[in-house]
């Protein structure tokens, strides 16, 4: 999926300039990006922009050369289903859930994956262990890296992370990224990254600075 | 698992509420559809003593006591009267034969009245007459019946009739006017509890009057008036000042039946108002379930989830209880059926099972209405909450 971004810009607060506020650029399949800024500068709601949730901006966002104003609530839910994926940073997994069932939950819908291709990924980061305790009695650490698993468990042509490793540890990081970057080579998918500032030994396409 | 997931917030206690008060509306809104169902025939049927909602007046004996039009036209006028119709005699003897089976002849002198057919509680395709009929229909009162099966029949030795036999009893009616006599042969078409008379079709006593005796005038002895409140103590006054008499038993039922009418009103208004208050508890609640998983709601729909599924999760919900509420409310209606049927049977009213039929068909609407609306209202609420920058997860910048 080609995401072609046209001079968008927030209307709820005023960005300093950037790589990415009123600019004109694309997001090619296949290629990663990392979006780096300081807190505050709107990386989330860059995110929000693409993934649907906030459409407080004025430009334009095409995918495919669908300008995404013109989608149905459908057309979204299908979006959100077999195209585009995300780790929202608050992350929102479901307290009284446990770690698989978050998973599951999200697998049903496409049914992407089996029960032991799930716990193998888990195993991959180090959370196996924890599949059948409740989320909200694991650390953020290890819920974010549940939430790396659920946002693997569907098709997706675009991947959003955003500040995904932000409370793990560099070995576990290193895991995730190499199962990440697995599976985006294996889909030939977009993956945006947003970062503080790390890169997390990522050979990016291209670091837009925000 | 959404399922189970959105059923963690709701607590039993919740639902429980819910369906009392789901089942409070539509039980109190059942049981006076049932009522007013089986009291139909208390006010429908106008035979009845309770729909009675007529006086018949006359003047005080004397030389002269019909009604000049004047007056008739006065109390068409009154306020108080919905309806006035006169009732007006033969001007010519009548004497009338009948030939029992066996047992002779019996012979007697009688009148005949009319009065307009609006008025008569007998509803028959019989009752009617033109010159080329065969036979005159004539409608006696009840009384009649009753005082020959209960007084003369068993002290004579005679058979007791009901309303079928006496039907077939052959009549022969001897009119003997001023000019002209002539025989007319006639049958007992009906009784009336209502009408406390001999009556003939109105178009056989002006026919006749006029053929036998046309030089008499034809008078208006009696009044029959329907009246909109029979309590009104104004159509008392009137009648009162104007020196009318009329039967005071009469006007009791009447009232009786104005009463009964206003309570069962009444009964349908605070049953409506504590149906509508109940659906508006309901809605309250069904927005509560949802409130109270509200980022539960968001995230899902944000992971993929249609507002079609998480909705339909709510759907079972009421509609499952809707149909428990139902049940009951129906249930409700069996036993007030039964309950209610030794008073409706001191009434004379004859309650028939047809009523549930009707009850059951209200309940399967009342069901498919409120589901209907249900849903559309928690279609609309999920709507709002997922809305597109109304969202918990915008306030991430």
């Amino acid at each position: 999926m080609t995401i072609q971004i046209e001079s968008i810009i927030p209307t709820y607060f005023t960005p300093a300039s950037s790589e990415v506020w009123s600019k004109v650029f694309s997001l090619e399949s296949g290629s990663r990006y990392l979006v780096k800024a300081a807190s505050g500068s709107g990386k989330s709601s860059f995110f929000n922009f693409l993934y649907g949730l906030n459409n407080k901006f004025t430009g334009t966002i095409q995918f495919d050369a669908k300008d995404i104003a013109s989608l149905t609530e459908p057309e979204w839910t299908q979006l959100r289903r077999e195209k585009i994926s995300i780790v929202f940073q608050g992350l929102r997994l479901f307290p009284e859930l446990t770690a698989l069932e978050n998973i599951q939950l999200k697998n049903q819908l496409t049914q992407h994956k089996t029960e032991a291709e799930i716990l193998a990924y888990m195993k991959r980061l180090d959370v196996d262990q924890l599949a059948h305790k409740k989320a909200d009695t694991l650390s953020y650490g290890q819920q974010q890296r549940v939430a790396i698993v659920r946002a693997l468990c569907q098709p997706f042509e675009l991947l959003l992370l955003d500040e995904p490793f932000s409370h793990i540890d560099d070995v576990q990081i290193d895991n995730a990224t190499s199962l990440i970057l697995e599976e985006v080579a294996q889909r030939n998918a977009t993956l945006v990254i947003a970062s503080l500032g790390n890169s997390y030994n990522i050979d990016y396409t291209k670091t837009l600075l925000l | 698992m959404i399922g189970n997931l959105l059923h963690k917030q709701i607590h039993f206690s919740q639902l429980l509420f819910f369906a009392l008060t789901s089942s409070l509306g539509l039980g109190i809104l059942l049981v006076v559809f049932q009522l007013f169902i089986d009291t139909q025939s208390l006010f429908n049927s106008s035979s009845d003593l309770l729909s009675n909602q007529t006086v018949i007046i006359s003047k005080e004996i004397g030389r002269d006591n019909a009604f000049t039009k004047e007056e008739i036209e006065i109390l068409k006028q009154q306020e108080f009267v919905k309806k006035v119709g006169g009732f007006t005699n033969g001007t010519y003897r009548v004497k009338g034969s009948v030939a029992l089976m066996g047992m002779g002849g019996i012979s007697t002198d009688m009148f005949l009245e009319s009065v307009s057919d609006r008025f008569i509680d007998v509803q028959n395709e019989n009752w009617k007459w033109t010159p080329s009929s065969r036979k005159v229909p004539i409608i006696i009162p009840k009384n009649y019946i009753d005082l020959y099966n209960y007084g003369f029949a068993p002290g004579a030795g005679l058979p007791q009739i009901d309303t079928n036999i006496i039907r077939e009893i052959p009549i022969e009616l001897n009119l003997i006017g001023t000019s002209e006599r002539r025989i007319y042969n006639a049958y007992i078409l009906a009784t009336s509890e209502k009408i406390n008379t001999i009556l003939v079709p109105k178009s056989f006593l002006d026919y006749t009057n006029n053929l036998l005796s046309p030089d008499k005038e034809v008078n208006i002895s009696r009044v029959i008036m329907e009246v909109t409140n029979p309590s009104d103590p104004k159509l008392l006054d009137f009648l009162e000042k104007n020196k009318y008499q009329y039967f005071q038993s009469e006007l009791l039922s009447s009232r009786i039946s104005y009463f009964l009418q206003l309570v069962l009103s009444i009964v349908l208004g605070i049953g409506i108002l504590i149906t509508i208050l109940s659906i508006t508890l309901v809605i309250t609640n069904i927005n509560l379930l949802i409130l109270k998983n509200k980022q539960t709601i968001c995230q899902l729909y944000f992971l993929g989830f249609s507002r079609k599924q998480i909705a339909a999760v709510y759907h079972k919900i009421s509609y499952k209880i809707l149909a428990v509420s139902i049940s009951f409310a129906f249930i409700l209606v069996v036993i007030c059926k039964f309950s209610f049927a030794p008073f409706f049977d001191n009434l004379g009213v004859k309650t028939n099972a047809y009523s549930l039929i009707y009850v059951f068909i209200a309940a399967i609407v009342l069901f498919v209405v409120l589901a209907w609306y249900y849903t559309k209202h928690t279609n609309k609420k999920i709507a709002q909450m997922t809305a597109v920058n109304t969202s918990l997860l915008t306030t991430e910048i």
